[in-house]
């Protein structure tokens, strides 16, 4: 899992354009969305649910979804561990 | 300030090729969104449906030395992108070229309310004084490369539009192409006002609380009576976020009780061509005397009341305004008041 | 007037961190985005009362090829997951709604494109804009951008 964790927030700092970023600047618990964790807006959402089809092949059909799943790193990853097809 | 009026209007639309054959079809409930392009053989579908579109509308009016000419589009011939020269300017070139238009072409990519700020373009230059008349031309076709991103955003709707209603799921694109020519000589309609203000807020989401939509009808309420207006024609993509937005700046603006109607259930977002032919059509409506029904909508489902013709009703008043919103946070207005030679 | 530009081919990430430095939006932009942030930049920094909301300033941008090179970018990852993030930068207004954003200028913004850089043609369009009843200035720029290695990028503030 650690390592699935780590995996995740590189890829998630280079596909956001997270300019500056490293993995240790992420906490694991940390909420993705509103002000008080990364900021991220509805986009990024967007850009995520990309990620999770082209990294892990699970599709997400909705913004919805995908805002429940993208709560913190641990939430996606523990997702990630359970559904992925590849 | 010189009166600016519309002298001539032409359509190239899936469910018909003339401003009463689409009136007739939205009438009728009858939508299509996409051509069938057997029909068409040149190298660029999009020059040719705008080159129709302008032929029409240009039809017994003189092109002169000083006619100008506006494109307004999103994409323009983006489907040929790698395989020929897809700039706008180019394109735009060729469709005034083949009308015989002199002057340097002008094209308005402004998102979805291309089609408002073309027209407010072409009104801003009757009013220079410098243009003797000017062809205002909105076209738009639908690609695999507007598909695949409007897919991505998770804006496509799995099922015909529903604007306003409480189901409805999001947009279905749509092609057209619609010209406008206008002019300070007296034609039926006058474009008395327009207007495009910024959200200020955010490139794709728009604003929550309808701020650029609520300054534009706030803008082009100054100049009019509020018991004039017939109709508002919303831009109503069916979008869950579009739709409440458009609620709360129509309330914010006092005008909750003034029907509403959004035509994208009957050809779809036609995106760059929408301004120009949800004008066009609300002009017929108007000359029919009727306010045309909003296609797929039943039953409200926005936090704010807004009037929206769920039927055909009959249109009480002296003008309509023609409503907009787009990505980059653009919002327009546009008020067309019957009038002139009648 | 003052006049401002960006070289071609400039490095647009070191001319961020000295003018900016604390906007990590800039990073997902587009170039054409980049570039005409930076210019507002270059011509706003100092501008009094900055950030607070105004309806009187318009934001009007010009250039030959529109998004062209975004549009590409975005029609490479087509081929496999199609980019949400690349698409919404496929309209040459765009950079015209992120200086908005930045800046909370709630006026007009509009984006044209002309087959040349023809600032008589430029001057008249900005001079039409005026016809606004609130607009009273216009930062206009012309960004020519059909590669993310090469442009043409000046802007300057044009009062009615």
């Amino acid at each position: 899992m650690e390592n699935l964790i780590n995996e995740l927030k590189l890829k998630i700092i280079d596909s956001l354009n997270l300019d500056g970023m490293t993995p240790e600047d992420i906490d694991n618990d940390a909420p993705l969305f509103g002000d008080d964790g990364l900021g991220l807006d509805s986009i990024d959402v967007l850009e995520l649910i990309v990620l999770m089809e082209r990294n892990y092949g699970i599709r997400l059909d909705s913004p919805s979804k995908g805002k429940e799943v993208f709560r913190s790193v641990a939430v996606m990853a523990q997702y990630i561990a359970d559904n992925r097809t590849k | 300030m010189t009166k600016v009026y519309c002298i001539g209007n032409g359509l190239v639309t899936p469910v018909g090729s003339t401003a009463l054959e689409v009136l007739q079809a939205a009438r009728e409930g009858r939508s299509r969104r996409l051509f069938e392009r057997g029909a068409f053989y040149g190298a660029s579908f999009f020059e040719e449906i705008a080159i129709e579109a302008a032929k029409k509308a240009t039809e017994g009016i003189e092109i002169t030395p000083h006619t100008g000419f506006v494109l307004s589009t999103t994409k323009g011939d983006i489907e040929h992108i790698g395989k020929a020269d897809i700039s706008l300017a180019a394109g735009a070139g060729r469709i005034a070229g083949t009308i015989g238009i002199t002057t340097s072409p002008i094209v308005v990519s402004n998102a979805c309310i291309s089609g408002i700020a073309a027209l407010l373009q072409g009104v801003r230059m009757i009013r220079s004084g410098e243009y003797d008349n000017v062809v205002v031309v909105g076209a738009e076709v639908c690609s695999e490369f507007i598909h695949s991103g409007f897919d991505c955003l998770k804006a496509l709707s799995p099922e015909p539009c529903r604007p306003f209603d409480k189901d409805r799921r999001g947009l279905n694109l749509g092609e057209a192409a619609a010209a406008l020519v206008l002019s300070a000589r007296e034609g039926p309609w006058e474009i008395s006002d327009g207007v495009i203000r910024n959200d200020a807020n955010h490139i794709s989401g728009p604003s929550r609380t309808g701020e650029g939509s609520y300054k534009c009808l706030r803008y082009v309420l100054e100049g009019i009576n509020k018991e004039d207006i017939a109709f508002i024609s919303v831009h109503g993509t069916a979008t869950p976020y579009n739709d409440e937005m458009e609620s709360i700046a129509l309330y914010r603006a006092g005008l909750s009780d003034v029907p509403v109607n959004a035509l994208k259930g009957n050809f779809g977002h036609t995106l760059g061509a929408a301004g120009i032919l949800e004008s066009i059509v609300s002009m017929a409506a108007f000359d029919s005397g009727i306010v045309l029904p909003t296609k797929g909508f039943h039953e409200l489902g926005v936090s704010y009341p807004v009037n929206v013709s769920a039927k055909e009703r009959p249109a009480k008043g002296k003008l309509f305004i023609k409503l907009l919103s787009g990505f980059g946070g653009v919002n327009g207005a546009m008020v067309f008041r019957k009038g002139g030679a009648l | 007037m003052k006049e401002v530009s960006i070289p071609s081919g400039a490095n647009l990430t070191a001319i961020y961190r000295e003018l900016v430095g604390d906007y990590p939006k800039f990073f997902k932009m587009d170039t054409l985005s980049k570039l005409g942030f930076l210019l507002s930049e270059m011509l706003v920094r100092d501008d009094e009362g900055r950030f607070t909301p105004r309806e009187d300033r318009a934001v009007i941008v010009f250039s030959r090829n529109g998004c062209l090179a975004n549009d590409i970018n975005y029609a490479k990852s087509m081929e496999d997951f199609p980019s949400p993030a690349l698409f919404v930068y496929t309209l040459p207004n765009i950079v015209a709604g992120e200086i908005s954003i930045r800046n909370k200028y709630e006026g007009e913004t509009s984006a044209y494109v002309l087959d040349k850089y023809d600032r008589p043609l430029i001057d008249a369009i900005v001079r039409q804009a005026f016809q606004d009843r609130i607009t009273r200035d216009a930062i206009v720029a012309w960004i020519d951008c059909p590669s993310d290695s090469e442009w043409t990028a000046t802007a300057w503030i044009k009062t009615k």
